[in-house]
């Protein structure tokens, strides 16, 4: 397929064109796509159904990729609308505010598997824009500018929420004795 | 980077999908063209019973043309009929 670029020469678009596989695309990202899921919505079952629409939105638009670049950041976007579309849909776990969270297990310390449990169950109760921003900060290891990108938001507000959200989790965990000793 | 930036990186760390998921997207990724042929075959199915209906409306149009057309001749035999009648009368 060829589509004609903004200075008017005609390029070469799609997987093929681009020398990727759709299988190789899948094996690639598929732990990123699925982790995306799985962090946002805490559910497995969820994450695989919404990894796995993702995966068929980009065989059905495969021939809207033009580089591995572009297949990466087609895949995150996709995978983190998909994840809010499924949470707001699916409604399956009531929103919690942070306070209302579990409280940790005593004597949690940095470093222990416990934490990062807890950690995990923390994120999920954040709303939906924080939390999404939050998991594309620490999992996918991205900068505001790359989120903002990703979840088309200004960069400002990406900041807020990241500064935000840390400020929470962390009151949240050294009111209980949860912090660097 | 602080103590609880780290710790949230290892928490939300990257995780493998259930086993066999791309086999999975694989062959899901081939049902599409089933269901494209689905809709080949629905709008197929459609033609058929507009092409079915408009054919049956025709063939019924014909046969109230027929119809119409057998009444005017018995009308006109009728009619025939009965002017030989008056025209005898008359003579």
């Amino acid at each position: 397929m060829t589509a004609v670029a903004i200075d008017g020469s005609r390029t070469a678009r799609g997987l093929a064109a681009a020398g990727l596989d759709f299988d190789a695309l899948v094996r690639e990202h598929q732990s990123m796509v699925f982790s995306l899921a799985y962090h946002f919505l805490h559910d497995r079952q969820a994450a695989e159904e919404v990894a796995q629409e993702v995966f068929l939105a980009l065989h059905r638009s495969r021939a809207e990729i033009e580089s591995p670049m572009h297949a990466a950041f087609w895949l995150r976007k996709v995978a983190a609308q998909r994840s809010i579309d499924e949470a707001r849909r699916r409604r399956r776990r009531p929103q919690v505010a942070l306070d209302a969270a579990p409280e940790p297990a005593a004597g949690v310390a940095p470093g222990d598997p416990m934490l990062g449990d807890l950690l995990r169950r923390l994120i999920a109760t954040l709303p939906e824009a924080p939390r999404m921003v939050m998991v594309m900060r620490y999992q996918e290891d991205l900068e505001p500018a790359e989120i903002a990108a990703l979840l088309d938001m200004p960069v400002t507000t990406v900041k807020s929420h990241l500064k935000r959200s840390l400020a929470l989790l962390r009151g949240k965990l050294e009111r209980r004795g949860v912090g660097e000793q | 980077m602080d103590w609880l930036e780290q710790e949230l990186k290892q928490a939300l760390a990257r995780k493998e999908p259930p086993g066999g998921f791309a086999e999975r997207v694989r062959w899901s990724a081939r049902r599409p063209r089933f269901v494209m042929a689905r809709w080949v075959a629905a709008a197929a199915a459609l033609v058929v019973m507009t092409g079915g209906s408009l054919a049956w409306r025709e063939h019924q149009g014909r046969v109230a043309k027929e119809q119409v057309m057998t009444a005017m001749r018995i009308t006109s035999a009728k009619l025939k009929h009965i002017q030989g009648h008056v025209r005898e009368v008359r003579q």
